[in-house]
């Protein structure tokens, strides 16, 4: 038991650090500020991602056979949360999330394909698992992939909140492929990886509080060949939990959290009240500082936690990783109420006005938050896995 | 970032916690409520002794088996997880400021400590003052006056730790408990654990250390109750997922309904939470590193995890939880004492926030 950081790691962590510094460039910064890009997909953000793959960031801890450079999970980790912390719109979902489930369940040809386009940073997806009828009831959805005689599926529906799909090159795309009377719910479901330039794909805008763009996607007579299968045929729930799994981690890194508590302490050291006193000399700024700093310490340190149990492991504990996504939603929620009120009134000014404090960014961050706690599996999902995986009660009753 | 736990440190693990769930038990623990017997349970100090496990961070010149805090803190655990009623922690705490910082005679004692024949304790709190770190009580030539309120175990011990004041400088005392000049009152405290109100008038007092000693016992302490923490709450948790598992109402388990079951998801969290950041707080203790801030992320959360698994265990138990026949009762005691003794939530969070203030920026440093 050793909590801190080794040497290595602590300089690894600086040189990131620095790196991420130097990547976060002024016209960067412009290009993000507007309503519906603060995710990427412009020009500079593309050639950012580029950059970080020929230096070999986003494959840190990726095999070499991909083109990573076979470093551990908590160095990649460690990549991922200076990233992070740095305000730049990382893609987790791609690379932390769906990078490892077509890691452990594509087939070779697939993943040869994919991986090295993703460490590369060419290449980003997006998700297909939500339905206008199927949310936190993933297993009912409707999308169906239908086999024929020539080794294609014919792939019909609609999802919901396909995020990114507006610049993604592929759907990470859930469908129906099985009778599910005869197999069940969730032995019914298959996974495919498709481009998403494949004929009969297309999507429309979904404009959220956030400022973040999401989209409806829709599918009808999609051709796709059985090598876009990752799993087997009927396979594909466990590829969707395993992938999920990832996404609760990648979802909560205690990054983000720790960069903004920084710049919030940085404003309110070098900034004066009208009596001359500073701002973080107040004792109730202190106070709210104060249960920001609990709270994240303990995100911290149960990312790395799940870092460590899967550069160890390989796995990570389900109810250790439902408890990540729990706390680490609900606590920014109410950190950053706290951290807003230090700023105070002139936070609400958005990131494209005049006279906005640290970059309009906290304007944006407060209408981010609210799908933390739904997204990835609502917490109430959440608290039934703890429940049941971690404190082994019966399972919740469904109607 | 390792968070093995290595074999030898399983083992000392399972070994305290064979030993301790043997021989304490609900029905054991009753003899002490209500105070009917001194909370002492004398037999089962030996036996921890025999085992070797009070000799944990002594060195194994003097008998120990010469490991660090971070084994010390999983016994603690163990004590905790059964609310054992043995001074455990007054006393092993303070062995580890003897070794490290007394004198030849004091050092001479340990190998009494590892046999269980030596009971150390520590006077720390005062009566009217939150701040342990500024003592009211005074030393000068030699003579220690003042009042400590609510020390642990002074009839068992054979030496007191003393955090005082002398020449505005504060440090570390030692002071034999049985002498004449101590006026001793024997009080009621919540757990019924043994604590009396010390009066000292004029008491021969030796200077151990300064500033350095009185941190690192203040530390250690606060710490080692938030180990004896993470035991006690993970043990309220675990009473409440299995109790809720087999009471039935409207022809189920109680735990099939989302809002018991979510509840107790709640209390899984936070106990995840308390251990996370002992774990930290004991790693930097361990290694001999700055350690302030992450005592006050400790204690912060050993004072809200406490707090609030005690109450929602209670509340999940229905009138079960509040039933002196059965065993959850007790730990709402100690959640409550252990939340107060060493500084509170909110202190911590004041003493955070001016660190804070002072740079403390950044949370991966």
């Amino acid at each position: 038991m050793k909590l801190a950081f080794s040497d290595e790691h602590e300089k690894l962590r600086q040189d990131i650090r620095a790196y991420i510094g130097e990547l976060m460039t002024d016209e960067l910064k412009d290009e993000l500020s507007h309503d519906f890009k603060g995710e990427g997909g412009g020009p500079i953000w593309k050639e950012c991602m580029r950059k970080m793959g020929r230096d070999g960031w986003i494959g840190l801890g990726w095999p070499k056979e991909y083109g990573g450079m076979e470093k551990g999970a908590m160095e990649q980790y460690i990549f991922f949360a200076e990233v992070a912390k740095a305000g730049f719109p990382f893609p987790f979902l791609t690379s932390e999330s769906v990078g490892p489930a077509l890691a452990a369940f594509g087939d070779e040809s697939l993943k040869s394909e994919v991986i090295p386009k993703i460490l590369s940073g060419e290449t980003n997806i997006c998700i297909g698992y939500s339905e206008p009828g199927a949310g936190t009831d993933l297993a009912s959805l409707k999308t169906r992939a239908v086999k024929g005689d020539d080794g294609y599926y014919t792939i019909n529906g609609q999802k919901m909140w396909t995020s990114l799909a507006e610049f993604a090159d592929y759907i990470w795309l859930a469908a129906k492929t099985g009778n599910e009377e005869e197999k069940g719910k969730h032995g019914s479901i298959s996974m495919f990886l498709i481009p998403m330039d494949t004929p009969g794909i297309s999507i429309t805008p979904v404009y959220t509080l956030g400022s973040v763009r999401t989209n409806a996607t829709y599918l009808q007579d999609v051709r796709v060949h059985e090598s876009r299968l990752v799993g087997a045929e009927n396979g594909g729930w466990q590829v969707i939990m395993s992938q999920l799994n990832r996404e609760r981690l990648a979802l909560v890194s205690h990054g983000p959290s720790c960069g903004l508590f920084q710049k919030v302490c940085q404003y309110a050291a070098e900034t004066n009240l009208p009596n001359g006193e500073r701002l973080i000399d107040q004792p109730w700024v202190k106070m709210n500082l104060a249960q920001a700093r609990q709270g994240f310490e303990a995100i911290k340190l149960i990312c790395y936690k799940q870092a460590w149990a899967i550069a160890t492991t390989g796995n990570l504990d389900m109810a250790e990783a439902s408890s990540a996504k729990i706390f680490g939603s609900e606590f920014l929620i109410e950190a950053a109420r706290g951290m807003l009120e230090v700023l105070g009134y002139a936070s609400t000014m958005h990131m494209r006005s005049e006279h906005n404090i640290l970059a309009g960014e906290f304007e944006r961050l407060y209408r981010t938050l609210s799908i933390l706690t739904f997204g990835g599996g609502t917490n109430e999902i959440q608290r039934d896995i703890i429940s049941i995986f971690g404190l082994s009660m019966p399972r919740p009753l469904r109607a | 970032m390792d968070f093995t736990i290595t074999e030898e440190q399983q083992d000392i693990q399972s070994l305290a916690n064979q030993i301790l769930t043997d021989q304490v038990t609900p029905e054991t623990l009753h003899a002490y409520d209500d105070r009917n017997n001194e909370r002492y349970d004398g037999r089962l100090w030996s036996q921890l002794a025999d085992s070797g496990l009070l000799g944990i961070t002594i060195d194994a010149d003097k008998g120990g088996m010469g490991f660090s805090f971070n084994e010390l803190s999983l016994f603690l655990e163990e004590c905790g997880r059964v609310l054992a009623p043995v001074p455990a922690l007054p006393t092993l705490v303070s062995a580890m400021a003897v070794q490290k910082f007394g004198n030849d005679e004091l050092q001479a004692m340990l190998g009494g400590v590892v046999s269980g024949e030596v009971v150390l304790t520590a006077a720390i709190e005062e009566p009217g003052n939150q701040d342990a770190y500024a003592p009211t009580c005074t030393v000068s030539n030699g003579q220690l006056n003042g009042i400590k309120q609510g020390v642990a175990y002074v009839n068992q011990a054979t030496r007191l730790l003393v955090v005082a004041n002398e020449s505005d400088k504060v440090g570390l005392y030692v002071v034999d408990p049985k002498d004449a000049s101590i006026a001793s009152t024997a009080l009621w405290s919540t757990t019924f654990e043994p604590q009396a109100h010390l009066t000292f008038s004029n008491t021969p007092a030796e200077k151990i250390g300064g500033q350095e000693a009185v941190t690192y016992l203040l530390q250690h302490y606060t710490v080692a109750m938030c180990a004896y923490q993470v035991g006690a709450c993970e043990q309220m948790v675990k009473l409440t997922s299995t109790y809720t598992s087999e009471r039935e109402q409207f022809g189920v388990k109680i735990a099939t309904f989302q809002a018991v079951g979510h509840r107790t998801a709640n209390c899984y969290i936070d106990a995840k939470c308390l251990k996370l950041v002992t774990q930290q707080a004991v790693s930097i203790l361990a290694e001999g590193g700055d350690a302030a801030l992450a005592v006050n992320v400790a204690k912060a959360w050993c004072g809200d995890a406490s707090h609030r698994i005690s109450y929602a265990a209670q509340h999940l138990h229905g009138g079960m939880g509040v039933d002196r026949d059965y065993s959850l009762w007790r730990y709402a005691l100690w959640a409550k004492q252990n939340e107060l003794l060493l500084g509170h939530t909110t202190y911590h969070l004041e003493q955070l926030g001016d660190a804070i203030a002072a740079g403390d920026f950044d949370i991966d440093a």
